[in-house]
């Protein structure tokens, strides 16, 4: 009998090592199970959130209705200055595009967006990275690595899908690392997180380069992932570490991981955009959630050649700021929507211009290995 | 399997991926598959863990194979116990919880460095703590809830 339970356990011990080697290779079980579990608890869970967040909302409008006219007075404050900055926003974007003309820089690529629920953290016993569900997956055109943000900044990037979920990687995970570059001194490095709960770090900073505090951390654009300019960070401490070469630098990231309830999906070039706006147009799909399609950044080649102002709603940032760019299509996003706010800041860079789509195979090896 | 067994599974499979969500590392299926062996006919475990074991790979963000030697293992430790122990037996269970928990730790460990990844090992005991203890309370709840199901044939 011992002989038996012992040949039995090695057999078991084979298949099982000769299973987990095949699909490290291939990724074909992974694709099954995303397919199939991912799937289950993205529809499991979705109508529960739903409910959840109608319930919230109904709450909000008709029970803490308190102080919306001072709300209301402070927003249109806003909304005047946000007039203002946006006027001479397009001023300099004109200039821009003149500058960049006379130094035959190629414009940046176009990036559109489309919302997505939140319907779950971090799920389930084998959920070892910082991560969230969301309702929008491979039949929306989502793909591995595709890049996820709120108005604040960016969120993560999509780890795993089905056709109808995707697992986002939080950039605040231990394995999240993300080139980026400081707003106003243009100081690069790499922006890890420190698992939840902690602030990022910047790693790679030689002592001395100009870095301050409050300083906002946008991607560089160098991972060819993100677009360039998003804010990801703000510095919240500078220091230094012993006798080591690099700045100890703390950022706090731009969003708070337990609070999301949606996010955007940024996708690459205008064959995303088109299928975007297939899925967008879908009634279910704009009853579900805030599914606005629409461009972020139109750096407007026609402009760019005619010398015109680039149409309103539709002008690139100048800056990396987190400045949104609000294009007519987002206008019919949800109101709440985080969609109808999000946008590269700045243009991003001739580096951006690789072919469309992404390689599946390049990225189930990097779920396989470490999601840098 | 009767139709009670059948939406109690159900209802079980649901509740337990709602309960995951809110209280995600602790697997809240695991009692429901030692139910089952010690209750229902054993194709019945064999079809639940395998749905289950789907449902938990594909929601995980490691790569598959954790959790085919998380059920496996379970498996292997009710078989191997049951023969020491009384199956029904609280204690019994409490066991199989401390060794859930153990398990979790180490096994996550293992996946994450197979993977090059690192994980914060202070949330990682923490799970394998609340898995520990979960484990028996809600294999306890679940037991009365299935000894109450209508027209109910036990198995084992």
């Amino acid at each position: 009998m011992p002989q038996r339970i012992a040949i039995g356990l090695l057999i078991g011990l084979f298949l099982y090592l000769g299973l987990f080697t095949w699909n490290i290779r291939t990724g074909y079980v992974d694709t099954l199970a995303s397919h199939t579990g991912l799937e289950f608890a993205r529809w499991m869970l979705a109508p529960g959130k739903w409910v959840h967040v109608q319930a919230t909302s109904f709450l909000n409008r008709y029970l803490y209705f308190v102080g919306i006219r001072q709300e209301n007075d402070l927003l249109r404050q806003e909304l005047d200055a946000a007039k203002v900055e946006l006027s001479n926003l397009r001023e300099d974007a004109t200039e821009v595009e003149r500058l960049r003309r006379l130094l035959s820089i190629s414009p940046p690529q176009e990036w559109t967006r489309q919302g997505a629920r939140v319907v779950s953290q971090r799920l389930g016993p084998n959920a070892a990275l910082e991560t969230l569900l969301i309702d929008k997956g491979s039949a929306s055109g989502v793909n591995i690595n595709t890049p996820v943000v709120v108005p604040a900044g960016v969120v993560g990037r999509v780890l795993r899908l089905s056709p109808n979920a995707a697992t986002v990687l939080l950039v605040t995970d231990s394995n999240s690392h993300i080139p980026v570059v400081s707003q106003t001194n243009r100081t690069q490095g790499i922006l890890k997180g420190l698992g939840p709960d902690h602030d990022l770090t910047m790693q790679y900073v030689p002592q001395g380069a100009p870095v301050e505090e409050g300083e906002i951390l946008v991607t560089s654009g160098l991972a060819d992932i993100f677009p360039k300019g998003l804010p990801v960070a703000k510095v919240t401490k500078i220091g230094r570490s012993g006798s080591s070469l690099f700045q100890v630098i703390d950022a706090a990231p731009l969003f708070a991981p337990r609070q999301l309830e949606e996010v955007a999906l940024l996708f690459r070039g205008p064959a995303a955009a088109s299928q975007n706006a297939a899925a967008g147009a879908a009634p279910a799909a704009d009853a579900a959630g805030p599914a606005a399609v629409g461009p972020i950044v139109k750096p407007a080649k026609g402009h760019a050649k005619t010398g015109q102002p680039a149409p309103s709603g539709v002008s690139p940032a100048p800056a990396p700021a987190p400045a949104p760019a609000p294009a007519p299509a987002a206008t019919t996003a949800h109101p709440a929507s985080p969609a109808a706010g999000i946008g590269p800041g700045a243009p991003a860079g001739p580096h951006q211009d690789v072919p469309e789509g992404t390689d599946v195979k390049r990225h189930r090896k990097s779920i396989r290995t470490a999601p840098r | 399997m009767r139709p009670s067994s059948i939406v109690f599974w159900v209802v079980f499979t649901i509740s337990g991926t709602w309960l995951q969500s809110v209280l995600p590392g602790v697997d809240f299926l695991a009692p429901g598959f030692i139910l089952a062996m010690q209750e229902e006919k054993w194709t019945v475990p064999v079809w639940l863990g395998l749905i289950w074991l789907f449902i938990q790979e594909g929601t995980g963000s490691l790569a598959f194979g954790t959790g085919l030697l998380w059920y496996g293992v379970l498996a292997g430790l009710y078989f191997f116990g049951h023969w020491l122990f009384e199956a029904r037996n609280f204690l019994f269970m409490f066991i199989l919880g401390l060794c859930l928990g153990t398990m979790h730790f180490l096994l996550i460990n293992v996946m994450v460095v197979l993977q090059d990844w690192t994980i914060p090992l202070q949330r990682l005991m923490m799970e394998s703590v609340l898995q520990t203890l979960i484990f028996p309370i809600e294999w306890g709840l679940i037991y009365l809830i299935h000894q109450h199901l209508p027209v109910n044939n036990h198995a084992a």
